[in-house]
């Protein structure tokens, strides 16, 4: 939020120097890495190569045990999620997690109230709420006319939509995004990597995601980093990273 | 000196006992996810067949170990039984109404036992070799105490090496983790449930017939003993033996000093412990966090604002609520003003189990704080009924923040354990603070002010209070806060990424729910003119529970049916002797009959019809 | 060997009141390895789940050597010899590798030599090191060549394996790509359910497409790739 969104070539998000131990094992042994406005930024790896575990520290789930992460010129660094989504931290997860109680509308609602700090009315009806709003952000996602289904029997690739309805709900100036397609076809794969760099372009928000789908990767990012063992390895286009040999021969194997 | 080795190792005896009850309910839990309450009536039985067999086979010590062991096979085999004619059936239902239906089996037990054995507390006449001493270092040890000592480690041994070290054991503990993929690979799960079941059982049985020499077997051990149970298994760790074994030490220890130093404060001691364990482990000693058992994560329905067609039932049913007195006499009357307050009672429960997400097998304690408060204002205070009507949610919801402070932190089976005890201890004040709550004998005289004297005036005040009390719970409900709310139990995950604070909305869930319980118990109190103990006590728990569940959860009509459908039930059917096995029986076919509840089931039933008719 | 290992006659099933399956029926030959392909919900899975007793079918045949195993419990289905790997694998995350295989396992009903940890190990050469490792603290390429092992274990006649390769990384999908071969080379008869054309091309003899719950394409693995237009009406690939 505040004067960064939208502006070119002002960072959005900085990681410096993050370290996280699970018992023996250093799961991230200092990552940084830096994400511009619009920017769509792809973070790959073997599995077991610290992915997730930088998702979580840069999304609050975990505590850096060094390092720290910067929002805007905010330090931000073990900060719990709740409070990363007031500062305009959207996310999505790599197991969709929606309200299946709920109908998509109610959803996005839930999300407009929680982020608009509206949760705690305890007399209003909550389905008249943002009613606006939150069919607009479900106009953008294509979810429009699923509008009044129950979440809790969405087909997999409209709950990832759902989800990102969601994370937009917030205006969120940086969109985490771990394995956004897992488990989509390589079709539907395509539309929702393609639907999000529209939005990215559009607001300015700058999307850190994590993808196993190398046309994905190749087809989508700006900008490749690659982690092997909780380093990063190698950065740059996605057309330095998929020539660099260290790569090759740890993730991409013939794949490329 | 002497005194505290003794103390000591009467805690430590007394913990083996524990232990093995505690390690049968968590061997049982891991494996079928069915939090089993009928488990002290396990322990209960193996006590009393225990009496049966000691009292008639020889006094000599291979008698005894014969006998006991005889007593811990039978209740393996009644075990056995259960699992296989009831358990198996409900695998599938969710787990609170897999809780309700052995729940059901712990009335049938009272009864059965009550038949078969009688009301008098049975103690067994014991031989001169199980009086003797052991001189140990010029100290005397009780004989017996030392046996059981050494018992407990030693099952904990043979337990061990059994889960270790056969295949039977491997197993088990890979069902604990994902039972549909071991019957994937080919494990018959029908066969390992009911060997583990028996297993649980077993030690339960064992355990009450250890138990036996040293007190009775008697018709309360049923429930005194799952409530120490379940914190024992709450403190050691949910699944962990070892964990188990320890706090069952703990507890047994620190019980055995309470009991001889403050017999008064004992049961809040072993609750601060539980608490202070718990603030720094919160999945207790050696447990670790729980995950989602596979293959029961459950499909909720989105819970829908009531038709046209369900409000005007509502309106009608509720005019007629408000003209009964002109037409129903003073008994109906009274059954009536209960309903009320149960439709209160159940509506409270209903916002923490239901969007809440939090199941309590303890929401008497609120009921009961409030008639408390009720009661204190009248005859402490002498004053009107106002003041107590208005004292009551807050102390009731003022307590529910306290202890709500660390119990929702905690989620599933260890937060519904966790309100158990707490109600038991709160049972328990009430129950042994008889300066202040007259004990057993209660507080009488606590009736209404004058203007509402008459029956039909408390009525409809209790109609007010209560059945307003609960449209403002569901109003809150239908509000952001409770979109919020159930947000939180759909995905604590998302909810926390759109910036929700699950932790403090689930607590002013719980204290929602702890004030409204707590209005229903101070309607209660003045409606009945006197509070006692069993406000409070784990049946009473239950009761609303059943409520809930005989409704439906999914619903908001649900509490308010099955409310009005279980005082009506309890006030005709359930009278007279043997009631509890009417009512157990009845729960169990209710669970068999309808694992979505009475509402459920008839919204189910709405939409096929109106499905063939569209 | 030779003959019909497996055939599916018209297979219906489904969740609750949503049908999934509409008569789905393909065969598969001893030693074969075929592929389903289709989209997101085209029922795949859930054909694999049907075929396992997951899900009860509603209606319809599954023949394992002859005996009709629709409608039996999953335990009875892998005792007769379907081996199921699941797409989230679902290793157990408290057993040690060695303790997962031994789960697994269960005697040949014919004269087969059986698997051996040792020969799965050989098989999965990363996993040799793992033994003693708990299921939780292996990486997700691991636990899929521990989920296979560990269903090897029962010496299935035939192997369903769902998406092994989902979520993995590329050089991983190269490993089980391999492993799969293997396995074939061994005599192996392999259902394999498959989003990714790449992949199913690497090590499928034989392919049936799926759509909404129906076999709309069925033939050799090479007549598919060779096919533009049944790529493109059917994955749009």
């Amino acid at each position: 939020m505040g004067p960064l969104a939208g502006a070119r070539g002002v960072i959005v998000l900085v990681a410096e120097g993050l370290r996280k131990r699970f018992g023996a094992n250093e799961a991230v042994a200092g990552v940084s890495l830096a994400v511009e406005p619009g920017e769509m930024l792809a973070l790959i790896g073997p599995n077991g190569a610290g992915k997730s575990t930088c998702f979580n520290m840069l999304g609050g789930q975990l505590r850096p045990d060094a390092g720290e992460v910067r929002l805007a010129d905010r330090v931000v660094t073990g900060l719990a999620p709740r409070h990363l989504a007031h500062l305009g931290v959207g996310r999505t997860f790599q197991i969709t997690a929606s309200f299946a109680s709920m109908t998509v509308r109610e959803n996005v609602q839930t999300a407009l109230l929680a982020q608009k700090r509206q949760a705690w009315r305890f007399w209003q009806a909550a389905d008249a709420q943002h009613v606006g709003l939150a069919e607009g952000l479900l106009a953008r996602v294509g979810m429009a006319s699923q509008a009044e289904r129950p979440a809790g029997v969405l087909a997999y690739g409209d709950l990832k939509r759902l989800e990102l309805a969601m994370a937009l709900a917030g205006d969120p100036v940086l969109l985490l995004m771990d394995e956004p397609t897992a488990g989509m076809a390589p079709a539907e794969r395509a539309a929702l990597m393609a639907l999000v760099r529209g939005i990215a372009r559009e607001r300015g928000v700058a999307v850190l995601f994590t993808e196993h789908d190398m046309d994905v990767v190749f087809g989508q990012a700006d900008r490749v980093l690659v982690l092997d063992r909780g380093r990063l390895i190698a950065q740059g286009t996605p057309e330095a990273v998929r020539a660099d040999p260290r790569v090759r021969a740890v993730y991409l194997g013939t794949a490329a | 000196m002497d005194l505290i080795f003794l103390q000591l190792l009467t805690g430590l005896a007394g913990a083996s006992t524990l232990f093995l009850v505690a390690a049968g309910l968590t061997v049982i839990f891991g494996v079928t996810r069915v939090v089993n309450f009928s488990h002290g009536s396990l322990y209960m039985l193996g006590a009393f067949i225990a009496w049966s067999l000691l009292s008639r086979l020889p006094r000599e010590p291979e008698y005894f170990v014969l006998g006991v062991l005889g007593a811990a096979v039978a209740t393996a085999a009644i075990g056995a039984v259960l699992e296989v004619v009831l358990l198996r059936r409900i695998y599938r239902a969710p787990e609170l109404l897999q809780l309700l239906a052995t729940f059901g089996v712990v009335l049938v037990v009272q009864d059965v036992a009550l038949w078969i054995w009688g009301a008098v507390d049975l103690s067994l006449s014991r031989p001169r070799w199980l009086r003797g001493a052991v001189e140990i270092a010029g100290l005397r040890f009780p004989f017996y105490d030392l046996v059981l000592i050494v018992v407990g480690p030693a099952v904990l041994g043979g337990l061990l090496l059994l889960f270790h070290r056969t295949r039977w054991g491997l197993l088990v503990r890979a069902a604990t983790q994902d039972r549909d993929m071991v019957a994937a690979l080919g494990v018959d799960q029908r066969v390992l449930f009911t060997s583990v079941f028996a297993l649980g059982a077993g030690l339960a049985g064992l355990g009450g017939a250890l138990a036996l020499p040293q007190g009775s077997a008697n018709l309360n051990m049923d429930l005194s003993v799952i409530a120490e149970a379940f914190v024992v298994v709450v403190v050691g760790g949910m699944g962990s033996l070892g964990g188990a074994f320890l706090a069952a030490l703990l507890i047994g220890v620190l019980q055995a000093f309470g009991i001889a130093l403050v017999p008064k404060i004992t049961l809040v001691l072993v609750f601060l412990v539980m608490a202070a364990v718990l603030v720094v482990r919160p999945h207790g000693l050696l447990g670790k966090p729980q995950a989602m058992a596979r293959g029961e994560v459950e499909a909720l329905a989105p819970i829908r604002q009531a038709g046209p067609a369900l409000q005007l039932l509502g309106a009608v049913a509720l005019v007629l609520a408000i003209l009964a007195p002109f037409v129903a006499g003073p008994y109906l009357l009274s059954v009536l003003t209960e309903a009320a307050v149960a439709v209160l009672f159940a509506a409270s429960l209903h916002v923490m189990m239901g969007p809440g997400g939090m199941a309590s097998f303890g929401h008497a304690a609120w009921f009961g704080v409030g008639a408390y408060a009720a009661a204190f204002a009248a005859k402490g205070l002498g004053a009107e009924m106002a003041v107590g009507l208005l004292l009551a949610p807050f102390a009731a919801g003022g307590l529910a923040l306290l202890v709500g402070a660390f119990v929702v932190r905690m989620s599933g089976v260890y937060l519904a354990m966790l309100t158990l005890a707490f109600a038991q201890i709160a049972w328990a004040v009430a129950f042994q603070w008889v300066e202040v709550t007259g004990g057993d004998n209660g507080v009488l005289g606590v009736w209404p002010d004058s203007w509402a004297a008459d029956k039909p005036t408390m009525y409809w005040l209790a109609l007010l209070l209560c059945v307003g009390g609960a449209l403002v719970l569901r109003r809150a409900l239908f509000a952001p806060f409770g979109f919020a709310l159930r947000a939180t139990r759909d995905s604590a995950l998302r909810a926390e990424a759109i910036g929700l604070d699950a932790h403090r909305l689930r607590l002013a869930a719980f204290v929602l729910a702890g004030a409204g319980a707590g209005l229903s118990g101070a309607v209660f109190a003045y409606a009945k003119g006197s509070v006692f103990p069993t406000y409070m006590a784990i049946p009473h728990s239950v009761d609303a529970l059943v409520m809930v569940l005989l409704g439906g959860v999914q619903t908001m009509a649900g509490p308010v049916v099955g409310a009005v459908t279980f005082t009506v039930l309890q006030s005709w059917l359930l009278m007279g002797d043997f009631w509890r096995i009417k009512l157990g029986l009845l729960i169990i076919a209710l669970v068999l009959a309808f694992p979505t509840g009475i509402a459920g089931a008839a919204a189910a039933a709405w939409d096929r019809w109106r499905g063939r008719a569209a | 060997m030779g003959g019909m290992m497996l055939q599916v006659e018209n297979l219906h099933a489904g969740y609750g009141g949503a049908k999934i399956l509409r008569g789905v029926s393909f065969d598969l030959a001893a030693g074969e390895v075929l592929v389903l392909l289709g989209r997101n919900g085209a029922g795949k899975s859930t054909t694999i789940k049907a075929l396992m007793g997951l899900l009860r079918p509603t209606a319809g045949r599954v023949r394992l050597d002859g005996a009709d195993i629709a409608g039996w419990e999953p335990h009875r289905i892998a005792r007769a010899g379907l081996g199921w790997v699941p797409e989230e694998r679902r290793v157990f995350p408290e057993l040690t590798v060695a303790e997962n295989l031994e789960v697994g396992r269960r005697a040949p009903a014919d004269g087969r030599a059986p698997w051996t940890p040792e020969r799965l190990f050989a098989l999965f050469p990363n996993l040799a090191d793992l033994r003693q490792r708990p299921g939780a603290r292996i990486s997700g390429g691991e636990q899929q060549m521990v989920a296979i092992a560990r269903t090897l274990m029962g010496n299935p006649r035939v192997l369903l394996l769902d998406e092994p390769g989902e979520g993995l990384a590329p050089v991983i999908v190269d490993l089980m790509a391999e492993a799969i071969l293997a396995l074939k080379r061994e005599g192996a008869t392999v259902l394999l359910a498959e989003q990714s054309l790449a992949f199913a091309s690497r090590v499928a003899d034989r392919a049936v497409i799926l759509e909404t719950g129906r076999i709309v394409w069925d033939g050799a693995i090479d007549a598919l790739l060779a096919d533009t237009g049944a790529r493109a009406k059917h994955l749009q690939v």
